[in-house]
């Protein structure tokens, strides 16, 4: 079954059954699980069926070769009608026939596209992986001499922006009580969630407690050059709009969600860590799968290293205790390309914050 | 007998069904269709593409595709619908704030041609997060009530964490499927 599963197989295999609780319906899923062991079976006659009945109109291959010669012809296709339209782009006789040329590599590589869809479930991952990977750079490609060939307006990156001096400030300690303000009022649903939100030059502290299956999830919203200390175990953590903020938190079993952050130090803990609309931020993560970006910029990333009593176990009974190495495994979802994203960086050492013990701050 | 025909019995003989599963990233779908299948969810990244799982349920033979719901790559969900029996939209029961997000997205994939015969079933996930929004508060929040009133759907509270709901969820699914596409036999 290896070559069926998706791109995280292995990653699978390497962490078996850390943080999975009693399944109530294990019994109908014992079932289930040997229909499973047939699957391949199935499959197999599946396809011998299919070529018995020469299946030809949509090309299922079953065949990794049979697929990666198929792809690397059309993919070779493709590139030398890029490179036909930047011919034809100079010669004024043949620019107008320039624009549905265009369109019509365009879908092109939507079929390339379908195609390893269509494929996908018998494709080693690895496969599966580069074969999106120069999808995308074929789009970009295509995307570059639709904006040479045919002008339109000017596109350019942002300039990084300055790295701000993390400032310290104490004005205020403060133990939040849940705050109930509903962001979405024409909702015909509210519901209270527990958080912290609209805050300015504070020092906020949460300690979960813990309690067997009360964990709930948390929210940091609209929080301005604050300090917030987070200690103790949650399921979800949600973070959005804050600026000029530090954010220390302990173990977070599910996931973490942030949301246009500017100027802010996060140190955090997660199985999985997704991260919108950020700008000159440093994160200091420990976390289970791969880290991803999107439309973020000067973004940095380090290992974690947060202290205080008792930390070690709650990391390992959410099943964070391992040092995975993901901190650094950050995929940029809008930079699919062998090459580094320009959108982050690892934070050099020299520059890394010490181990930070708040042992104290966050009784 | 024409090749069409031909595929048809094929498809027909091995009950196979084609399910597409979408929602916003964070959501769950990948967790979801890993727990039904009795795999290992510790370690799940965000899906970067799709995956495919092909699920033996019941008689039936499920080809899930489990596509990722990052913003950037929603654009591409449009590449999935051919054929589709059964849509499966998860909802972050706890993620209030993109709630208008979730509503508009799906709102949008419900006016899909290539989609209009295939049976809904949303999953309200992550029930097992304390404060998390029940069925009946997402059923208003998403307006479902208003929907197109040919539309097959179901609501189902679950937990990928703990794997409640799931199997009721796709017990529907398969059941409301099977009585369109196979007259029940
Ligand atoms: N507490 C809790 N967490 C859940 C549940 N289902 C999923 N999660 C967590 O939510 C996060 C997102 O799950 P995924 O399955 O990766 O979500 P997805 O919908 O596939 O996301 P994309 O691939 O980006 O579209 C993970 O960290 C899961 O552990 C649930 O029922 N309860
Ligand atoms: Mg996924």
């Amino acid at each position: 079954m290896e070559g069926e599963e998706g791109s995280e197989s292995k990653q699978h295999h390497l962490s078996a059954g850390t943080l999975d609780p009693v399944f109530a319906q294990k019994k109908k899923h014992a079932v289930m699980l040997d229909r499973l062991a047939t699957l391949q079976q199935s499959r197999l006659q599946q396809s011998a069926a299919r070529s018995a009945a020469a299946v030809a109109a949509s090309p299922a291959f079953e065949s990794v070769s049979a697929f990666l010669d198929r792809f690397a012809e059309s993919r070779r296709s493709i590139e030398a009608d890029v490179q036909g339209c930047r011919a034809m782009a100079t010669d004024p006789a043949s620019a107008a026939r320039l624009k549905p040329e265009l369109e019509k590599m365009a879908a092109s590589i939507a079929d390339l596209d379908r195609l390893v869809a269509e494929n996908s479930y018998f494709l080693p991952s690895y496969e599966v992986r580069s074969s999106l990977r120069a999808i995308a750079a074929l789009k970009e490609a295509l995307e570059a001499a639709n904006s040479e060939l045919l002008p339109r307006k000017k596109f350019s990156f942002r300039n990084k922006a300055p790295k701000k001096d993390p400032t310290f400030l104490v004005k205020e300690v403060e133990e939040a009580k849940v705050s109930a303000a509903p962001e979405k009022p024409d909702l015909a649903v509210v519901r209270e969630t527990p958080g912290f939100r609209e805050k300015e030059g504070s020092i906020l502290i949460k300690h979960f407690r813990v309690s067997e299956e009360g964990e709930g999830d948390f929210t940091l919203a609209d929080l301005n050059s604050c300090e917030i200390y987070l200690r103790g175990r949650l399921r979800a953590l949600f973070i959005h709009r804050l600026t000029d903020c530090r954010v220390f938190a302990g173990a977070v079993l599910g996931s973490i969600l942030i949301e246009e952050v500017s100027d802010c130090l996060l140190m955090l803990a997660s199985h999985q860590i997704r991260i919108h609309h950020a700008r000159a931020t440093d994160f200091y993560l420990r976390v289970r799968s791969r880290p991803i970006i999107e439309d973020s910029h000067a973004v940095r990333f380090a290992p974690y290293r947060l202290l205080y009593e008792g930390i070690e176990e709650e990391l390992r009974d959410s099943g964070l205790e391992e040092e995975t190495g993901n901190w650094a495994n950050v995929d940029d979802f809008g930079w699919l390309r062998a090459v580094q994203s320009p959108n982050w960086s690892v934070i050099p050492e020299e520059q890394r914050v010490q181990t930070m013990n708040v042992s104290d701050n966050a009784k | 007998m024409g090749l069409l025909s031909i595929i048809r019995k094929i498809k027909k003989k091995e009950k196979e069904m084609r399910i597409l599963m979408v929602g916003l990233d964070n959501s769950g779908k990948t967790t979801i269709v890993l727990k039904v299948n009795g795999e290992d969810t510790s370690v799940i990244s965000p899906t970067l593409g799709f995956n495919i799982k092909t699920i033996k349920y019941q008689k039936y033979s499920l080809n899930v595709w489990d596509v990722g719901g990052q913003k950037t790559i929603r654009p591409y969900w449009r590449n999935y619908f051919e054929q589709t029996d059964g849509l499966v939209w998860v909802v972050d029961s706890s993620d209030v704030r993109r709630l208008d997000d979730c509503r508009s997205e799906l709102e949008n994939l419900l006016k899909e041609e290539r989609l209009s015969g295939a049976s809904l079933l949303v999953f309200a996930n992550k029930q097992d997060i304390q404060g998390a929004l029940k069925p009946a508060d997402i059923v208003k929040v998403l307006n479902l009530d208003a929907m197109d009133k040919t539309r097959h759907w179901q609501i189902v509270g679950c937990s990928a964490y703990t794997g409640e709901g799931l199997l009721e969820g796709f017990d529907w699914l398969v059941q409301d499927i099977a009585s369109r596409i196979y007259m029940l036999d």
